[in-house]
């Protein structure tokens, strides 16, 4: 435990020295402002267009539009700014040999692993919730009518997923080789999984249809017993990967 | 008691058989030179003895406990220092120390205590930049501070002096020499005039074995080969030395390079008498007349030739 905290700490001033937490957070900043701004101004946008006579009917943006771009800037922006801090959060000291110093003075390498995906979890945490926070600031001063359903459930399946996203780096790390190896391969499985999303009837068994399930939630077209059983696989998958990875990392020629 | 012991360990990547049975040991309080040529194994071996990698046959043992691949809890009493050692470049080199002593479950008096004294051993006291600016020497140098931060009863180097200049691998045998005082030192190298300089004990590894071992001083005398070399000072004279001096029955060999014979002979201390009274009765002027000492070198190029 000692020696988790300790790494912890390492990892923080690692992300905050490297500016890697700065680069997320402005990320998360943007999208929590420019989604509910887009969704407003849309309309707008395309009447300002010069379409030769073509005219294009755009209905009132609504509160679901606003909370639909967060979502969909959030799973491809979001998420890719998550792949691109963390990837190599792993690889590179693998890579570059700076755990050999710590890891002969007895550090469990247990404790490296788990260490790393708190402090990656915590750090997306904070970005999320800076973001969340954001972005219900403006939505609520630019549409004030208006509510959405299962809001709080849709952004809980949204950061489930990126935590699961987060413990495939790791096992992705302990296998691929190099300083990309962690980010290449979790990178090809996501992508992986995204084809098997659309697959009919699967989706419920695939942590992919958490990132995309978001505004027919808050539309109440799905509702959070549809989705136990994907909550409850992508709880059992994050386990596996922070286990899967811990016993071959152990293993682990350095 | 022997703080470091290998026994009958093997180790191949692939076809390539890198350790071949492999024995020794090494007892406390000896800084000891494992010396071989590059991709003779060293590396290998210090790090099976970590627990870096893992040995297909055989048992290596740290004060009789035996050291298990993967998480070792022999490491507790070993400090290492890897060949080039990689430290997270945004810390400085008190930053770093701190995250090793908390690492190592050290208490923070003691941490902060350390890191000012072996930062002071080590040269780096006052240097508040971060690591990434460091050139290697310092680099080199942190190093050994880090290893040592645990007090640990071994130290472990892999070749701390072969990427540097000569003024940082002074340096670094220096604060070697002085480390010798409080731990028991294994050190791989490919220099063996750094090993002379401060191994008492060696052990040359040559195609995955142990070809010699012991303290310098024994392996030179076990490895004298009795040469005289004569210059003399007359070129012309150098043929009739030799053809003389030939003719003593303690003399089996002489090599004649311009006016230096190498003299091989067999017993030492009364050739030396006769030679130099020959030379005295005859009246040949002598520029130099030198008893030939074994160098590490020499030593090392026979057993490996």
């Amino acid at each position: 435990m000692r020696g988790f905290m300790v790494f912890i700490k390492k990892e923080l001033l690692e992300q905050v020295r490297t500016y890697r937490l700065w680069i997320l957070f402005a990320v998360f900043l943007v999208i929590g402002m420019m989604s509910p701004l887009m969704a407003k101004l849309m309309p707008e946008i395309f009447s300002s267009l010069d379409m030769e006579g073509l005219v294009i009917q755009v209905p009132e943006p609504t509160v679901y539009d606003a909370y639909a771009q967060f979502f969909k800037n959030l799973t491809q922006m979001g998420i890719l700014g998550v792949l691109l801090v963390f990837g190599g959060t792993l690889s590179n000291e693998l890579a570059r040999g700076t755990l050999v110093n710590i890891l002969a003075k007895g550090l469990p390498r247990r404790t490296v692993l788990l260490s790393k995906y708190a402090a990656a979890v915590l750090v997306w945490t904070a970005g999320y919730a800076l973001a969340i926070a954001t972005d219900y600031g403006y939505t609520v001063y630019l549409f004030p009518n208006g509510g959405v359903a299962n809001l709080f459930f849709s952004l809980f399946c949204l950061w489930l997923f990126v935590c699961f996203v987060i413990s495939l780096i790791l096992l992705s790390s302990t296998i691929a080789p190099g300083s990309f190896g962690g980010l290449i391969l979790s990178a090809v499985a996501l992508v992986v999984m995204l084809m098997l999303g659309m697959v009919p009837k699967a989706g419920r068994y695939n942590p992919v249809t958490l990132a995309s399930v978001n505004t027919a939630l808050l539309e109440g077209a799905k509702s959070v017993s549809d989705l136990t059983i994907t909550v409850s696989i992508t709880v059992v998958l994050i386990l596996s990967c922070l286990i899967a990875s811990i016993l071959i990392f152990e293993k682990k020629k350095l | 008691m022997e703080i470091l012991e290998l026994k009958n360990v093997s180790k191949r990547f692939g076809d390539l058989e890198v350790i071949k049975d492999l024995s020794f040991s090494v007892p406390e309080h000896c800084v000891f030179g494992f010396i071989g040529k590059n991709g003779a194994g060293k590396t290998t071996t210090m790090k099976m003895i970590l627990g870096f990698l893992a040995a297909d046959q055989g048992e290596i043992r740290i004060f009789g406990e035996r050291v298990t691949y993967g998480n070792t809890k022999t490491n507790r009493h070993i400090g290492y220092l890897p060949d080039v050692p990689e430290f997270y470049g945004y810390m400085s080199p008190k930053e770093y120390l701190k995250l090793c002593g908390e690492v190592s479950g050290l208490k923070k008096g003691i941490i902060t205590e350390r890191t000012k004294e072996l930062l002071g051993l080590v040269g780096l006291e006052g240097v508040n930049r971060r690591i990434r600016g460091f050139s290697r020497g310092m680099k080199q140098r942190l190093g050994i501070a880090q290893a040592l931060l645990g007090e640990p009863r071994l130290l472990i180097c892999d070749e701390p002096t072969s990427a540097l200049d000569p003024v940082g691998r002074k340096e670094i045998l220096d604060i070697l020499s002085l480390a010798k005082a409080r731990t028991t030192i294994v050190f791989s190298t490919h220099i063996l005039s750094d090993v002379e300089r401060i191994c008492d004990s060696i052990g040359m590894l040559d195609q995955g074995k142990i070809v010699v071992q012991g303290s310098v001083t024994e392996i030179k005398n076990n490895h004298r080969r009795d040469v005289i070399r004569l210059e003399v000072a007359i070129e012309s004279k150098v043929e009739q030395v030799s053809k003389e001096l030939m003719q003593m029955d303690f003399v089996s060999e002489i090599k004649i390079n311009n006016n230096k014979l190498d003299i091989q002979i067999t017993n030492a201390g009364q050739a030396g008498m006769d030679i130099l009274g020959y030379l005295v009765q005859q009246r040949i002027p002598v520029l130099r007349y030198e008893l030939l000492e074994p160098s590490l070198e020499n030593v090392f190029l026979e057993v490996i030739g």
